[in-house]
């Protein structure tokens, strides 16, 4: 445990010296707009894992998170010019209240009506967001950047740095819980609630504590995509998109394990960039469907999933 | 024996300048010496191919791809350099242009660039290109550039100050003795937009304003709307929709009907321009006031107009976009008409050359004169208002012929009077 615990985060420190290198040497832009998309998948399929993978209750609000992440952004900029640390963290708070009150839906929904009671979150808060003309209302609202700081040469590059620091604080708590009692425990409340609540395993606290957790990294991750777009509009913000492309990334990657949904939002999230500069036309939505009927049917334990029934199958083969 | 050596040393002499020569042609040098005069111009934009701009997006795209094989056909930009279009699908999303846009200018590399259709995706490259000091052709957007400030944006779209809309629509509803205004919005951007113009305009009039409301978007009913605007006995009725809205707004007045109070209905009502709807909504389209970009009256034929709708009705089958093609295809072609001629008189692609001839001239179009502000917008307003006249149900090819929709604004191409009241023009 202790030698993974060390391998985890050294790998952890040369990802992100690597970031901060390639902020230093790369001059091109394009990588660090694309990457940045890419990076901000990763934290949200990781976020969104958490509470979809652990706990199994699927959570169809992700652009509901998202979008209030932008907008607290949004508000603090416009009312106080808040710079970005303040920015994400309010949007931390902000995303873990959001997290309790959806925990404390958890109390009476589970399965499919929980999934559905999310998507009515989203369309709540984007019809009140619609309706405050503070920040733009349905009109959408155009912010200015703030001068960047040092060491950074543009603003982009910053932000590909802020969000590299989200993934892997994301992936730290992810791995945290999964290896502690609170992972165990939710494990045990997917396979079977009622059994995980006789035997006293506390549903409600973990339920509550997942929720809070995955909420307040989705908000976070959200917070800095208002300086990335520089604009914000409902319809974009809280684009149902976010929702139904983090479940895939995390559908495909596999959710039994932290790094699925990595795996996952790397490989979808990259071929959506690609797509988008090369086939670049109707054909590239079809390319992610085919991709998702793929996996659900060949690998319905997602990439994770598949590589360990293949190790499973040589380690048979060898004995 | 000394000719002998002497011969095939002249040869390898030979040789040796002819590989010399062939090496230098081939070298990158070479390349670009002899490329220099090839290479094409590249224009690069992102253009909505999917969602729910796509309709417009390729019905534009299609009028900038007429321009860019017009333009080739005539042997192409500064000495013989053909134009090449470099595009990808936004998805009509604000989150895919930032990243489409660095890899044109960035990796692409291209040597000019167009904006998107429509504002979403037009907003967030407006700080980018102002940063790095490009130009950049807008495409129907509104009002994208008021806070950037950006000197290098020109518009395409007829909007000019964004006022004018509202303000001539209200002028006709006030000279046919409109005192009073309805206003009914979708609670989305450009209708938003729209309304927040006409509140301020009535303001200024001291023109009351006895209804107001907006419905979230994808309303389908409005029976119960309707009732409650009609019993607020309004002279003007401001509406500010997208296209399915429009089509329920529509069927709704035509049951309830408005009173007959209402001296003009419509204004802003997004929908009403394209083939497929107006073939769908056919006679319930009469007596509407409706704001248009272009439309088959004999006013807005200038040179070029009917030659690119000859080619576009027969590409756009093909293409499968709006067969009329009417509110966005032309602005794309005069985009690229815009482009041609700055670079034609500056002689380079230089972009603040570029920028500074379109900011000072009236450039000639086939959607007519275009004159820029410094704002980019147009100096003055373009924008028709228009009345919907003897429209039947379901034919498409009426409205290719002049007089269904009758042009009342602006003056210069008005081609008739107002019918009015709506509930007699409806007839």
């Amino acid at each position: 445990m202790k030698r993974n615990g060390v391998a985890f985060w050294s790998g952890a420190a040369v990802f992100l010296a690597a970031v901060f290198a390639m902020t230093q040497v790369v001059g091109n832009q394009y990588p660090f707009f694309a990457g940045y998309v890419i990076l901000q998948f990763i934290a949200l399929a990781v976020a969104w894992s958490i509470l979809g993978g652990y706990a199994g209750y699927v959570n169809f609000g992700t652009s509901a998170f998202f979008g209030v992440g932008v907008y607290t952004s949004v508000f603090l900029v416009s009312a106080f010019g808040a710079p970005l640390p303040l920015q994400i963290l309010t949007g931390a708070a902000v995303g873990a209240l959001m997290g309790f009150a959806l925990g404390l839906l958890t109390l009476r929904m589970q399965g499919i009506y929980f999934s559905i009671a999310t998507i009515a979150l989203t369309i709540i808060i984007e019809t009140t967001i619609t309706n405050w003309r503070y920040v733009g209302g349905a009109a959408g609202i155009q912010i200015q950047r703030p001068a960047v700081t040092a060491p950074f040469d543009s603003y982009v590059q910053m932000l590909f740095f802020v969000q590299a620091l989200l993934v892997v604080l994301a992936v730290a708590i992810s791995r945290y819980i999964q290896n502690s009692w609170i992972g165990r425990g939710l494990q045990a409340l997917r396979d079977d609630e009622l059994a995980a609540e006789c035997t006293g395993v506390p549903t409600l606290r973990l339920k509550l504590i997942a929720c809070v957790i995955s909420g307040a990294l989705m908000c976070a991750v959200g917070a800095p995509a208002a300086m990335y777009l520089q604009y914000a509009d409902p319809g974009s913000a809280f684009n149902l998109n976010y929702s139904v492309t983090t479940l895939a990334m995390s559908l495909i990657g596999g959710t039994a394990h932290w790094s699925g949904p990595i795996i996952g939002a790397i490989v979808l999230g990259t071929t959506q960039q690609f797509l988008t500069v090369t086939i670049s036309s109707e054909v590239n939505v079809l390319v992610l469907g085919v991709m998702l009927v793929l996996f659900v049917v060949g690998a319905p334990e997602g990439i994770i999933g598949l590589v360990r029934k293949l190790r499973g199958n040589r380690k048979e083969g060898e004995a | 024996m000394s000719k002998k050596v002497s011969k095939p040393r002249s040869i390898s002499r030979r040789r040796l300048l002819a590989t010399a020569g062939a090496a230098l042609a081939a070298s990158p040098l070479g390349v670009d010496l002899l490329q220099a005069q090839q290479a094409p111009i590249r224009i690069g934009m992102s253009m909505p191919q999917t969602g729910g701009l796509a309709g417009g997006g390729k019905a534009s795209l299609l009028g900038i791809e007429i321009w860019r094989d017009d333009v080739n056909a005539k042997g192409g930009l500064l000495g013989g350099r053909k134009v090449e279009l470099v595009v990808y699908d936004d998805k009509s999303s604000a989150a895919e242009t930032p990243a489409i846009y660095s890899k044109l200018i960035d990796v692409d590399k291209v040597d000019l660039l167009f904006a998107p259709y429509a504002t979403v995706p037009t907003a967030p490259i407006m700080p980018m290109v102002k940063q790095r000091g490009l130009l950049l052709i807008g495409n129907f957007s509104f009002q994208v550039n008021s806070k950037i400030g950006h000197d290098m944006w020109f518009n395409n779209a007829p909007w000019g100050p964004p006022d004018s809309w509202a303000a001539s629509f209200l002028d006709i509803g006030q000279k046919a003795g409109g005192k009073s205004m309805a206003l009914l919005t979708a609670d989305q951007e450009f209708a938003q937009n729209l309304a927040k113009t006409a509140r301020e305009v009535a303001a200024k009039r001291t023109l009351p304003i006895v209804f107001d409301q907006a419905y979230p978007p994808n309303t389908v009913e409005f029976s119960s709307i309707i009732r409650a605007l009609k019993a607020t006995k309004p002279d003007i009725v401001y509406v500010a929709s997208y296209p399915p809205d429009s089509a329920g707004i529509l069927r709704a007045v035509n049951e309830i009907g408005v009173g007959d109070s209402v001296k003009v209905f419509g204004g802003g009502m997004v929908g009403l321009q394209f083939g497929a709807v107006m073939e769908n909504m056919g006679s319930l389209l009469n007596g509407v006031v409706n704001y248009n970009s272009w439309l088959p009256e004999k006013s807005m034929y200038f040179e070029g107009t009917k030659e690119f709708f000859d080619k576009y009705t027969k590409r756009a089958v093909e293409a499968k976009v709006d067969p009329l093609g009417y509110y966005l295809a032309p602005f794309g072609y005069a985009s690229g008409q815009l482009i041609e001629q700055a670079i034609k008189k500056v002689g380079s692609l230089d972009q603040k050359a570029l920028a500074k001839y379109l900011r000072e001239n009236t450039h000639n179009t086939i959607v007519g004169a275009i004159a820029f502000s410094p704002d980019g917008e147009r100096k003055e307003t373009a924008v028709l208002q228009a009345q919907f006249r003897g429209v039947v149900d379901k034919n498409m090819e009426q409205f290719r012929s002049s007089g269904k929709q009758v042009i009342l604004f602006p003056e210069n191409l008005k081609s008739g009077e107002l019918v009015a009241p709506f509930e007699a023009a409806r007839k």
